[in-house]
């Protein structure tokens, strides 16, 4: 499990995360949706280590990851899938994949390799095109599949729907909510799109300014009328 | 048209270096995205130390070995010492600082090995082979240059398609925060590339040295070449740095044959400024792809 | 500085009073320092000028180029070409001068400057850098291009114009109005004995400039009355001023020395060509005519006249870059410096912004090519190759970029430091070859150092500490 204690973060005069206590269990989806500017992407870049908190600490199964390098952090067991457009055009699929786990033994990448094909069969038939051949859903298959190349214990999705067509995002966050439950991992889900991401999570988290609104089971929130007019504007 | 075929032979060698120096050049830019003026300056120092190892020591693999590493440690002391530092913070001041780094290492070789130019013993005969009833300008000296040059291009593809480090250096050149997300340790690449420029470099210096000689600003005018060669191959791509590095070898060999080697600097500075204009980005760039 | 900024109006009439009492302050001290000193000032003063360029260039506008000593040297070729070879100005008739040959040199440099910098303004950071450094490069590939008009790889002698009309206000100062329009020459060859003793005028290292240093011509001393015809000066064009530092004593045989002075002509049309220098001229005459300045006796120093000369070129260029500088102009620059969208948003064109700087640091960097040529007698290649286009970098970022007291500080140290190093060589009696490296190898590690810890230089640092110790004080006053 991934948890948050007080962790603050500010840019300059600008408070961005404020002393937020989160919880990501493993085997679930864990969604945090709130508007544009509420933290969701410092959340994450904390999480993953881009980002240095000021306070708080960032546990992960127990074990303080705070203040630790993007590539250490990836190492011990939690892998961000980044916002926009995360693989990189110039390598191809395969280099794209391979490059999500190059510090394992061979064995266990090539493990992780038919994982990702198994779930993403699309990827195996691509597997030689260069990375800027691909369709968007294609591409961020394989910036999710990437991460899983890290047999991670965690993973984090940043608005892993922007850009996408609606079909396409339920499809790919259904797949991932399936794996979560199969491999046990936490995955930690960040949205603006609040209808997609809290109909495949067990948990929401409203975020606000920085703070944590509310947290609770996720039918709960989406079916909280006033929570969605006052903070997710729908 | 025998003339024509001479000129376009003796050219061959001398792009060879001039490959190898712009292939260090596009080494820095790709790890760092920036130019390194200092780059042939690191390469005249290693050569100087080469010189002094074949004078005492008699042995030229001797040279080139030693040149290389001493290639591969400049490189990451200037990295460490100057470019780590500045990097982020102030891209012209980079610039100005790779000029620093020029400027002091061609004062020190003047202060430990003096400016005059000094000649660089060849291993094998330098000059031309008698064959089939002529005397062509290629000599044994040349072949040995584009052997060597050939083989250290080999090796550096192997290294970026093949291995491992290859693909971890591809991938903090061209998107260092979805590299350190994968576990990257993109610092480590950028070390690397500026290592294996700096050797690079220090081959291409050793390469040239007997042909040239060499004195602290004798390989100016290499970095000219050089430069011309790697932004008209995209300052990206390996194949365009080799690929123009040999071409722009084979136009100064002909416009040295059919006019005079003082214009070479001035083809060069055309060809450089057309590239410039008409195709901003390089034969060989990948800006196509990545604003996508 | 608070009055400044809050009377923008008066922006340039106080810009005049400061680069005017500098000036003044200038020409005292010229005139009373021994002639050696007058060497360096004149260098200073040269270095200065290319300097204010690239404070616009590089620092404002933030293009690092290396092609500025090749500029300069479009300044001395064009300076060298017109004076030797026009007596009219073509096309208008006026009678040559001097003047004209900086007015062309300038113009010359702004044409060039225009094509590379139409160029450049698409280049980003590293690609102007390296194209300019293949023009640095290639300078003597292209003089050796055209080795009748250019001299090729020994360049070309020029018969420094002296004291003439404009160039006499700088001189004199009140004595303006008995200055002829007769260009001074002596004639090389007939003064062995005043050579000699006169050494200690003349030994200012110029090696660092050229390797044909021993061609240069460095000291000339006539008095006022020796002023030459046109005839002698154009036979003066093919050879070249050896070393004609006469002392008084040398007075006497000075004059017998066959120099022509028929062509003398005392309160010729001197005022008419001070008004011509861009009413320059006049301002100093003014500024002089008040018996302020204690012209030198009545004998001619070489060196002070170069350095009068070269102080005038740096005064006037100063004032124009302050006013471009402090004005709305600047704020483009950085405008477009610090962000070219931004920028292009608020209706800057970011490419004609670039250009202008480039532009406008090729004039500086043309007049001071033409003060360098007149300062050695001589144009070439090798004196204005990538080592000067070094040079200025390495002056500008010392002394600080954006700043012009920073190009000031910087011709300051290039021209003080290598002298300093010659001194402390000869205490420490090192090798030669330790001596000739030592300023470089300091250059270098400096300019590493300054962008490293103080990528302000010497300007930046001081006012941050001065902003440092001004925020304190408020501090405490809260």
């Amino acid at each position: 499990m991934l948890h948050t204690e007080d962790l603050s973060v500010s840019y300059g005069a600008v408070q961005a995360l404020k002393s937020m206590n989160l919880a990501v269990p493993r085997g679930e989806v864990t969604a945090v949706i709130g508007a544009n500017g509420a933290g969701k992407s410092t959340l994450m870049r904390t999480l993953a280590g881009l980002v240095r908190p000021q306070t708080g600490q960032v546990l992960l199964d127990g074990v303080s990851i705070t203040g630790k390098k993007p590539e250490d952090i990836v190492r011990m067991g939690v892998a961000l899938v980044p916002e926009g457009r995360s693989t990189i055009p110039e390598l191809s699929l395969e280099e794209n994949l391979r490059l999500g786990g190059l510090w394992r033994d061979k064995a266990g990448r090539m493990e992780s390799q038919q994982k990702v094909f198994d779930l993403f069969p699309i990827l195996a038939e691509r597997k030689n095109m260069r990375a800027d051949t691909l369709s968007g859903g294609e591409r961020q298959q394989l910036a999710i599949g990437r991460a899983l190349m890290s047999d991670p214990r965690c993973l984090l999705l940043d608005e892993p729907s922007l850009g996408l067509a609606p079909l396409i995002v339920t499809q790919i966050l259904e797949l991932v909510s399936r794996l979560a439950k199969e491999t046990n991992i936490a995955v930690l889900l960040v949205e603006q799109n609040a209808v997609t991401a809290l109909r495949v999570a067990t948990t929401g988290v409203v975020l606000n300014l920085g703070e944590v609104v509310k947290a609770g089971p996720a039918q709960e929130i989406s079916s909280d009328e006033e929570l969605r007019h006052a903070y997710l504007g729908y | 048209m025998t003339n024509f075929v001479d000129y376009l032979l003796g050219g061959f060698s001398n792009g060879a270096v001039i490959a190898l120096m712009a292939l260090a050049i596009v080494l820095v830019w790709r790890s760092t995205r920036m130019v390194n003026f200092a780059q042939v300056g690191q390469a005249m120092f290693t050569t100087y130390v080469a010189l002094t190892v074949q004078q005492s020591s008699g042995s030229w693999v001797l040279a080139l070995v030693v040149a290389m590493a001493a290639g591969l440690v400049l490189g990451i002391v200037v990295f460490f010492l100057v470019i780590r530092p500045v990097k982020n913070s102030d891209s012209t001041g980079a610039i100005i600082a790779t000029f620093g780094v020029l400027i002091a290492l061609q004062a020190g070789a003047g202060m430990i090995w003096g400016g005059d130019p000094q000649g660089f013993l060849t291993p094998v005969d330098n000059s031309g082979i008698e064959f089939a009833g002529r005397i062509w300008p290629i000599s044994l000296y040349d072949i040995l240059v584009l052997v060597v040059t050939a083989a250290l291009v080999i090796g550096l593809t192997l290294l970026f398609t093949k291995t491992n480090l290859g693909l971890s250096m591809r991938a903090a050149a061209f998107n260092p925060e979805v590299a350190r997300l994968s576990g990257v340790r993109v610092n480590r690449m950028l070390i690397t590339g500026w290592a294996i420029a700096g050797a690079t470099g220090a081959v291409g210096g050793v390469l040239i040295a007997p042909v040239s000689t060499i004195s602290p600003n004798s390989f100016d005018i290499l970095l000219v070449f050089a430069f011309t060669a790697a932004v008209i191959g995209g300052l990206d791509s390996l194949i365009g740095a080799v690929t123009f590095g040999i071409g722009t070898g084979l136009v100064i060999s002909l416009v040295s044959g059919y006019s005079d080697s003082g214009n070479a600097p001035i083809v060069a500075l055309v060809l450089l400024a057309l590239n410039l204009l008409l195709k901003p980005d390089g034969v060989f760039g990948h800006h196509g792809a990545r604003s996508v | 500085m608070k009055t400044l900024r809050s009377f923008p109006g008066n922006r340039i009439v106080w810009h005049a009073i400061i680069v005017g009492v500098v000036w003044l302050l200038l020409l005292l001290l010229n005139n009373n320092i021994d002639p050696l000193y007058s060497a360096y000032l004149a260098l200073v003063a040269m270095y200065a000028t290319a300097m204010f360029g690239m404070t616009i260039l590089v620092g404002l506008s933030g293009q690092v180029s290396l092609g500025n000593g090749a500029l300069m040297a479009v300044g001395g070729y064009v300076f060298a070409l017109t004076s030797m070879n026009w007596q009219t100005v073509p096309f208008f008739g006026w009678e040559w001068n001097a003047v004209w040959s900086m007015v062309f040199a300038g113009l010359g440099g702004v044409l060039i400057g225009g094509i590379i910098g139409g160029l450049a303004a698409r280049l980003k950071g590293p690609y102007l850098a390296g194209l300019t450094l293949g023009v640095a490069v290639g300078v003597p590939a292209i003089t050796n291009r055209f080795p009748e008009l250019l001299g090729g790889e020994n360049g070309l002698m020029l018969t420094v114009p002296y004291p003439a009309g404009g160039y006499a206000a700088m001189d004199a100062g009140g004595e303006i109005a008995g200055e002829a329009d007769g260009d001074v020459v002596v004639d090389p060859g007939t003064d062995e004995g005043a050579t000699g003793e006169d050494q200690q005028y003349a030994e200012l290292d110029l090696t660092e400039f050229d390797q044909g240093n021993d061609s240069f011509a460095e000291g000339d001393l006539l008095t006022e009355g020796d002023l030459l015809t046109e005839e002698n000066f154009d036979a003066g064009s093919d050879q070249f001023a050896e070393d004609d530092l006469l002392t008084e004593e040398d007075f006497g045989t000075g004059t017998d020395l066959g120099i022509d002075e028929t062509a003398a002509d005392p309160g010729g049309d001197a005022g008419g060509d001070a008004a011509g220098f861009d009413g320059a001229g006049q301002d100093e005459s003014e500024l002089a005519g008040g018996g302020l300045i204690d012209a030198f006796d009545s004998e001619f120093i070489i060196e002070r006249w170069q350095a009068s000369m070269a102080i005038a070129v740096a005064c006037i260029v100063a004032f124009a870059a302050l006013n471009l500088v402090r004005g709305r102009q600047g704020r483009v620059w950085k405008a477009v410096r610090d962000d070219p969208v931004a920028a292009a948003v608020v209706g800057i064109s970011p490419s004609g912004s670039k250009v202008s700087a480039f532009v406008v640091s090729s004039l500086f960097a043309a007049l001071a090519g033409a003060v360098f040529a007149q300062i050695l007698s001589f144009i070439g290649p090798g004196a204005f190759g990538l080592g000067l286009s070094l040079s200025l970098l390495v002056g500008i970022v010392l002394g600080g970029r954006a700043s012009l007291l920073g190009a000031i500080i910087g011709a300051l140290l290039l021209v003080w430091l290598p002298e300093l190093v010659d001194g402390l060589s000869g205490e420490r009696g090192w090798p030669e070859q330790i001596t000739n490296n030592a300023p470089n190898l300091l250059y270098g590690l400096l300019v590493v150092v300054v962008v490293l810890a103080a990528p302000g230089g010497i300007t930046g640092t001081f006012k941050s500490w001065i902003d440092k110790a001004k925020g304190r004080g408020r501090a405490t006053l809260s």
